[in-house]
């Protein structure tokens, strides 16, 4: 039987926290603004847009303690269970100084109008913990969620070169404790299932997979909620109703990433950071995609489990793995069942899965070492924007030159994530040359009916799958184009 | 006795001066560790909170309002309406001067725009407010939103901008046109922005009695108090504003606005403390924004490619109900010479928020298509953009022939294309390609800014201990104020920066003016000083009447401040240090005070403008219409410059916000609604890190002895101007496509150009 609790326990700064009282949609920057008074953090969106609300949290992964940088306008107490909370309060140096990153962004002036700094000193935090010194790509890697509207990103830049020369990681506060704050969260994590509240305002976080499992069987349509990138914007945006919510983030049983048989195999709520090393490595061409989504916060929450459960038709990670042959492990229960991941999505807003039943996995085939795989996000800003279109390739050549098999998926063409069979078709068994390419190009109308939308019209997303198509085609014959312009590059 | 005194010329520098310093910014470690207050951070107790309701309509009568369900839910404390909204005691209707706006604050049930305050809930917590807002469920009568430039209703102005008069001519347009060997013409479309400083408007308001005391983010004091004042029945003097820090404004909290208007009533109202702070989304609509312009321009050139007539038309919208246009045709007037010029305005009345002052009103979104077109005749005429605009460089400003008080326009456009590399651009469009093949474009523009001075007051102690305290209510939004100011104030004192405090952002303290118009630091800078100067002439007439000092009977001679300490101008040797004649005239202090305003004589025989030259390089890909800023370099020549390191991270901001203003920023309206559908930092978008490329900021020495006594220009808003224009015209260089709207869209450069009609006729 499932021991049972009535708190959410988690260290805040140096501090143990255990609330019993915690709405399903309290979010973290609410909570430390309004109840704790800890009012460095900022609220500037409340949608995960800008940063300004950033803090640290450090969670148990394999027995490690990890920090990731958050937005805290969007991240649930409820999803903090066992978790250190750290803020821009929590920051200091040695010997009362000022702590390295402050200094840097002082000495560097790395602040203008100021609100937005504590989100970019914690996120300069994060890095920095994790790389004491950092390339430069690394640097806009992980400042790609935070804005600065007074625009003084090159003197952060310098800042953020600068940092070690301040100081060394290892005395760093977080690191001298490292050993004891581990040991308490590992202490918290009790394997106790919490439930809070009643009626409307309940909140569970689940013990463990199973419970998670048998939760979702007795529950009446609850919100399932893993990194809460998007369902914290149904509360924040929208004021939807969430309730009961249940929490699997923390859930071990869903953060597993495994290689076998030339299958990676996805937990349902592995972050989109936890998964970038693996699939990187195994899959180079999504490494500079994932670098895309949102911003490193957004990342560090969102899961590629969500991702691909809420259905979105610009959600970034369907397409390639479409593309890739993936397949989808839902599990209601004890029952599970496979599926190929393009028929989960059925239509806009409606996805295969039946009530009580969740996505346990995604399984990505790594490409055989003779086929060729690309995908390509088209975005009006260069980082932390939403996909206009994006489309994936995947290419095996028979010995004769002619397309094997060709697999081609698309986000933002139509209202789900969807492949371009008819093209597919038209290029399957033909020699891989510009010609065939191009008599393909004219299928896309067979497979797509974009819309007109803020991001960009019908006729330029038709006209760009196709264009991308051809790039494809010239990127395989050892053509040289990335997607992206080269980037920051500091005078 | 306040003095005005003339500083003798900005050639007197002091030895050893803290101006021209490229210092840190004072409140770095405030910022950095989180401790700076912003409005919102308020929190006294006994506060409730407050949430607007706001229209989902963008024009009709909001029919009902389920007061009832809003006032049941737990913690609401009031909701107020239209039916039950205390009387003010000025109408909202009729604007205070010198830059009041009519304010939305319940005084009917019309909805004019999509999110204008319709109620104001009050509860105890955050969200009862907010859930209490959202049970209002109000009911409309709905009439059809006049959205887009050519739905609305066009209307004669006599002014535009902050009262700018809409029609300037000078020469005989149709004689230049007439003259000309070739005419470029053309449409050009600007778009709404919103200013989307990172931090949201927000107040806390506290009544004592007939007094108020409100925590808000604010660019302009004392104007704000006077309004508050009126809009409350109370002398000015009862009303205090604390503004420490800003969390950015752009011109969007210079000005006063419902929800907060409202939100102080309310404090009034139920005698507690009330916190207001707007959310993302309600911020587009009742704070301001840059209003949408349709402009047209003709450019008549003559055989040699010199302007014969240049003739800028603008229709710029504002709201149905008050009238902010955008000054755009007036970013023709001071820049290139042409015996005829003529801008004119018109207005277009749209259901939206009222349009106001966001970085560079009129100059940014007039420069931008100015210098598009500017760029196109170049073309037409077959010469080199820069070579263009040199030959049509002009010494005097134009129209009026009044000398510039200082112009290194020349100086700008060499060093900048020197760094730049600017020579040996071909001329034709698409002859440039980068290694991985995407299409290569350089443009260039000009920036041009006036230099406004607002009336200032400030006040120096200088104390026993030898420090010295300075104080006047400036604002400091981010560009560094309390920096700067204190520099200034510290060379006149004779201190070092660390031995000066400033005390600013409070209302209590002497006026320091509006931070607005690229004025702040040229206007309370000048107060600063000449307080400073007043404050060492006391100090300097205790220490040469007295016998026992070194200095005694410098009278006529003078003395100097320096390090701490004053000496006789005539013998070095001879000096004694602040504390001493303090401490021996037994004076705990020295107070000093000034008010300064610019010399009308002198703004009457000049012609004032900062100056500089922009020059951007783009990569588009070809495949993909995928347009990123590679380069940007900017030369800019604006007087004297205080802190180099502040006034560099103004001009990148400018420069970056040229950028977004080229390629992406945009509120898209919803034509059947009126609704903002990107009303968030998601959609729309302001520059990331990554949309910035390789900035260079180029500053240009310049000595302006008659600008003001500092010889200092501003440099906040320039940086905007020339720079959109130099993107846009590197952006036809790279494709030979002429985008004439913006921003500059994905879809412009790859399906086919949306083709700007007139809007004027032909």
């Amino acid at each position: 039987m499932t021991k049972t609790r009535n708190e959410i326990r988690f260290l805040l700064n140096g501090e143990d926290v255990a609330l019993s009282q915690v709405a399903p949609d309290e979010t973290l920057l609410d909570y430390l603004r309004l109840r704790r008074s800890l009012r460095g953090s900022k609220e500037g969106c409340a949608e995960g847009d800008c940063g300004a609300c950033t803090v640290l949290v450090g969670r148990l992964t394999d027995g490690k303690l990890v920090y990731e940088s958050v937005n805290a306008c969007i991240r649930f107490v409820g999803s903090l269970d066992g978790c250190h909370v750290v803020t821009i309060e929590h920051l200091r140096g040695e010997a009362g100084k000022l702590h390295p990153v402050q200094q840097a962004m002082v000495d560097f002036h790395g602040s203008q109008c100021g609100f937005c700094t504590p989100g970019f000193v914690m996120s300069l935090y994060g890095l920095w913990m994790k790389e004491p010194k950092p390339a430069d790509a690394a640097i806009e890697k992980a400042l790609q969620g935070n804005l600065c509207r007074c625009t003084g990103y090159e003197a952060i830049m310098r800042a953020a070169r600068a940092i070690s020369s301040y100081g060394k990681v290892a005395k760093d506060p977080l690191a001298v404790e490292r050993a004891a704050v581990t040991e308490k969260l590992t202490v918290l994590r009790d394997g106790s299932r919490v439930e809070i509240g009643a009626e409307k305002h309940r909140l569970i976080v689940p013990a463990d997979v199973d419970d998670f499992a048998s939760i979702l069987e007795s529950e009446q349509k609850p919100t399932i909620v893993a990194g809460s990138t998007d369902v914290g914007l149904w509360v924040t945006k929208h004021m939807r109703d969430i309730s009961p919510v249940v929490f699997i983030g923390h859930l071990d049983g869903l953060r597993t990433i495994s290689e076998k048989d030339g299958l990676v195999s996805i937990g349902a709520g592995v972050t989109y950071t936890e998964a970038f090393e693996t699939l990187s490595k195994r899959i180079p061409a999504l490494g500079p995609l994932i670098d895309r989504i949102g911003g490193e916060q957004v990342r560090n929450m969102g899961t590629i489990g969500g991702n691909i459960a809420n259905g979105s038709p610009i959600g970034d990670t369907p397409p390639p793995f479409i593309a890739l042959g993936a397949t989808l492990t839902l599990r209601k229960g004890k029952a599970r069942r496979t599926i190929p991941l393009e028929e989960f999505f059925i239509a806009y807003g409606k996805q295969d899965r039946q009530p009580g039943e969740f996505v346990e996995a995604v399984h990505v085939p790594v490409p055989a070492k003779d086929s060729y795989f690309a995908a390509y996000k088209i975005t009006k800003r260069r980082d932390e924007d939403i996909t206009a279109a994006l489309g994936a390739f995947l290419l095996t050549l028979a010995r004769d030159g002619t397309v094997a098999s060709i697999r081609i998926a698309y986000g933002g063409m139509a209202a789900t994530p969807k492949r371009a069979r008819a093209v597919e078709a038209a290029l399957t068994g033909k020699p891989w040359t510009e010609a065939a390419v191009e008599a393909a190009m004219t299928k896309y109308a067979e497979d797509f009916t974009p819309l007109t939308d803020m991001r960009a019209t019908a006729e330029y997303r038709m006209l760009a799958a196709r264009n991308l198509l051809m790039r494809f085609f010239a990127e395989s014959q050892g053509g040289k184009a990335p997607i992206q312009v080269s980037r920051h590059r500091v005078a | 006795m306040s003095s005005e005194i003339a500083f003798p010329s900005p050639q007197h520098r002091r030895h050893g001066s803290s101006a021209g310093q490229p210092l840190t910014r004072r409140d770095g470690v405030l910022k950095v560790t989180g401790r700076a207050t912003y409005a919102a951070d308020n929190h006294p107790e006994g506060m409730l909170y407050a949430v607007t309701a706001v229209s989902s309509i963008a024009r009709g009568r909001v029919t009902a309002l389920d007061v009832e369900a809003a006032k049941a839910h737990p913690g609401v404390v009031e909701v107020l309406t239209p039916a039950n909204r205390p009387p003010l005691s000025h109408d909202p209707d009729d604007k205070i001067p010198p830059f009041g706006f009519r304010v939305e604050v319940l005084q009917d049930d019309t909805v004019r725009y999509v999110n204008q305050p319709i109620a104001l809930v009050i509860a105890e917590t955050l969200e009862a407010a907010t859930e209490g807002a959202a049970l209002l469920n109000p009911q409309y009568e709905v009439e059809s939103a006049r959205t887009g430039l050519e739905n609305g209703e066009r209307f004669d102005t006599p002014a535009v901008g902050v009262g700018a008069p809409s029609r300037t001519a000078y020469g005989d347009i149709d004689a230049g046109l007439a003259a000309a060997v070739r005419v470029t013409e053309a449409d050009y479309v600007t778009p709404p922005q919103y200013h989307n400083a990172m931090e949201p408007h927000a107040v806390v308001a506290q009544w004592d009695g007939d007094r108020v005391t409100l925590d808000m983010p604010n660019q302009a004091l004392a104007l704000s108090c006077a309004a508050y004042a009126a809009y409350f029945g109370i002398p000015a003097g009862n009303v205090l504003i604390r503004s420490p820090f800003l969390g950015g404004g752009f011109g969007s909290k210079a000005i006063l606005n419902g929800p907060q208007i409202l939100a102080i009533l309310a404090a009034r109202m139920l005698d507690r403390p009330v916190k207001l702070a707007l959310t993302r989304a309600q911020m587009y609509g009742p704070v301001g924004h840059r209003g949408q312009t349709w402009q047209k321009l003709r450019l008549g050139t003559d055989g040699e490619g010199r302007l014969t007539a240049l003739h800028h038309h603008v229709l710029a919208a504002t709201s149905s109900f008050d009238e902010f246009m955008e000054p755009a045709a007036n970013a023709s007037l001071p820049l290139y010479a042409s015996p005829a010029i003529l801008a004119e305005h018109d207005g277009l009345r749209l259901d939206t928020g009222t349009p106001g002052p966001m970085r560079a009103p009129g100059e940014a979104s007039g420069s931008a298509v100015l210098e598009v077109a500017m760029d196109e005749a170049a073309i037409a005429c077959g010469m080199d953009p820069l070579e263009f605009r040199l030959a049509n460089y002009a010494e005097t400003e134009p129209g009026t022939g009044k000398p510039f008080s200082s112009k290194s326009l020349r100086e700008c456009y060499a060093e900048g294309a020197k760094r730049f590399g600017w020579s040996g651009r071909p001329l034709e469009p698409r002859r440039m390609r980068d290694e991985n093949g995407f299409l290569v474009g350089w443009g260039m523009g000009t920036a041009v800014f006036h230099c406004p001075h607002f009336p200032a007051e400030a006040r120096a102690t200088l104390r026993a201990d030898g420090t010295a305290l300075v104080e006047t209510a400036g604002a400091d939004m981010g560009q560094g104020a309390w920096t700067a100011l204190a520099q200034i104030a510290a060379e006149a004192l004779g201190l070092d920066p660390d031995q000066v405090e400033l005390h600013s952002g409070i209302s209590s303290l002497p006026d320091g003016g509006i931070a607005g118009g690229s004025g702040h630091t040229a206007s309370a800078g000048l107060a600063l000083h000449n307080a400073g100067v007043d404050a060492i002439a006391r100090l300097a007439e205790l220490a040469t009447a007295d016998p026992a000092s070194p200095l005694f009977g410098a009278g006529n001679i003078g003395v100097e401040a320096r390090s701490g300490r004053l000496h006789r101008r005539d013998d070095e040797g001879r000096s004694e240090s602040y504390s001493e004649i303090l401490a021996r005239a037994g004076q705990a202090e020295v107070v000093g005070t000034a008010k300064a305003a610019r010399d009308p004589a002198v703004a009457e025989a000049h012609a004032l403008f900062s100056h500089g030259a922009v020059f951007a390089e783009v990569k588009v890909d070809p495949d993909l219409g995928q347009v990123r800023v590679t380069r940007l370099v900017g030369a800019f020549a604006a007087g004297r410059i205080i802190n180099p390191r502040l006034v560099r991270s103004q001009y990148f901001g400018g420069m970056i916000w040229g950028i977004s203003f080229a390629l992406q920023e945009e509120a898209v309206t919803d034509r059947r609604t009126g609704r903002i559908m990107n009303a968030d930092l998601a959609e729309y978008h302001v520059p990331v890190n990554a949309d910035v490329p390789s900035l260079d900021a180029i500053l240009i020495p310049e000595d302006d002895p008659y600008v003001n006594p500092l010889g200092v220009k501003g440099v906040g808003e320039i940086g905007i101007t020339g720079t959109v224009g130099a993107i846009a015209n590197a952006v036809w260089h790279a494709t030979g496509v002429r985008v004439r709207h913006f921003p500059i869209r994905l879809e412009d450069l790859l399906v086919n150009q949306r083709d700007v009609t007139s809007a004027f006729g032909n």
